[in-house]
């Protein structure tokens, strides 16, 4: 008797395969929370959905506020990453906030840090 | 003794269902996702279907019985911040002692919640709604308690996130929590007593219904604090303890005014589209419960499987769509 709606329940959310939903962040270069020993280039960050370029960003900032990317951020060639470059990061520690909106209309945003040196 | 039977049947079945409202919607707030609860309400305005949410446990009569719910929810929103949602919940209770095909079953009162998102902060994943739930008397069946008159409960709801702390490891916790008013639309219901050849009278009572959660938010933790590089089903993991408590406040003639309710400790798993949870429920005295029930939950967003149609407002914001 219960596993009958229950079945009926995941078929039903299996159905619209194609559908969208929020574009959360899945993955993250450099990685969220780490330490690399010398400055990247860019920013590069995996989300789980497609997203508009037009209106997504990467912002990153050194602990004294100053602005740390150089340009804008757009999108690869499937639409999940958003990239940035970067200026030349002294040592010390990096936040990146990130804004996106997804194909389908729904905006998220987030941040995380990342530390430059030993 | 029939009728004798099936008042005490209503009257556990009334017990557990106060014990076990079905609730629940997710929310984004800034780096936060507040999954849906399964024991309490959280702030969360969204379009979503709870179905079905199934739990199994003992109640808190003299003696216990087993009682089985089926329930569903199904929310709208109708601008951004303002939703309603209808919850229906089927309920098998065993008789006392007796075979397992006997005792009573049949549609708890059906249940509508206003819900309105008052304040939303991003930066300090904060989340503030207001919400009335209307149980309309007289919609389910007397047998599992159903009670003839409707029952209003203002609630407030809350989520906040602890990811504005400075230390790392605390940051993935998050705490929500419900403070509501019940009243129910009548003080007394008076019923004639063929063991005693009496009037016996019931006072309804208003009742504080009110309840939390602590969760630790494995996504949050990937995703904002550091990457472990755990396996993918890890980092969809919430692991969580809702309290679900109601004190009776006034017009407690009959009922007295102990705290029943239940501690539910389990677990959300969180994909792009769904969740499922999993909890056990814990009754905090023998007025609650006897034993460790159940509870399990498959929780679809509708607002992600069909963002184009019945997934977003009627009424949407300015950005097309407006979501969050």
């Amino acid at each position: 008797m219960i596993l009958r709606p229950l079945i009926f329940a995941a078929a039903l959310a299996l159905l619209p395969a194609a559908a969208q939903a929020h574009a959360m962040l899945d993955r993250a270069m450099p990685p969220v929370g780490s330490t690399v020993a010398s400055s990247p280039k860019e920013i590069v960050l995996s989300f789980t959905e497609p997203v508009e370029p037009a209106f997504s960003s990467i912002e990153v900032r050194s602990e004294a506020g100053a602005a740390m990317q150089a340009g804008k951020a757009s999108v690869g060639a499937k639409r999940t990453q958003l990239r940035v470059a970067l200026k030349a990061l002294p040592p010390g520690s990096y936040k990146v906030i990130w804004r996106v909106l997804s194909v389908d209309t729904h905006r998220t945003q987030g941040d995380f840090t990342f530390h430059v040196g030993p | 003794m029939r009728i004798s039977l099936c008042a005490a049947l209503a009257i556990i079945a009334c017990l557990a269902a106060a014990a076990l409202t079905p609730a629940r919607a997710h929310e984004i707030v800034g780096n936060r996702f507040f999954p849906a609860t399964l024991a309490i309400d959280d702030p969360g305005v969204n379009d979503e279907l709870a179905f079905p949410t199934a739990s199994w446990f003992k109640t808190g009569d003299d003696p216990s019985v087993k009682q089985r719910d089926i329930s569903a929810e199904f929310s709208k929103r109708i601008t951004e911040d303002f939703a309603i949602s209808f919850s229906p919940t089927y309920s098998k209770i065993h008789a006392p002692g007796g075979p397992a095909m006997t005792g009573a079953n049949g549609f708890q009162n059906l249940e509508t919640t206003f819900k309105y998102r008052l304040y939303k902060n991003p930066e300090h994943e904060f989340v503030m709604s207001v919400g009335l739930n209307i149980e309309w008397g007289g919609s389910g069946a007397q047998d599992v308690g159903a009670e003839r008159f409707s029952t209003y409960t203002p609630t407030l709801y809350f989520g906040k996130g602890f990811g504005d702390l400075p230390v790392a490891w605390v940051r993935p916790f998050a705490v929500t929590g419900q403070l509501g008013y019940a009243i129910p639309g009548s003080n007394s219901t008076t019923t004639f007593n063929p063991d005693s050849g009496d009037l016996d009278t019931e006072f309804h009572p208003r009742v504080l219904v009110w309840g939390g959660s602590l969760q630790y938010s494995l996504p949050y933790l990937k995703s904002a604090v550091v990457d472990l590089g755990l396996p993918d089903f890890v980092n969809r993991l919430i692991p969580i303890v809702e309290a679900s408590l109601q004190t009776p406040v006034s017009n407690t003639i009959t009922s007295g005014t102990v705290t029943t309710g239940t501690i539910n400790p389990g677990v959300i798993y969180v994909a792009d589209k769904y969740q499922i949870g999993v909890e056990a429920i814990v009754p905090i005295n023998r007025q609650s419960g006897t034993g460790v029930g159940a509870i399990a939950q498959l929780h679809l967003f509708l607002d992600d499987i069909f963002p184009n149609s019945i997934g977003r407002p009627i009424f949407p914001g300015t950005l097309a769509g407006g979501r969050p």
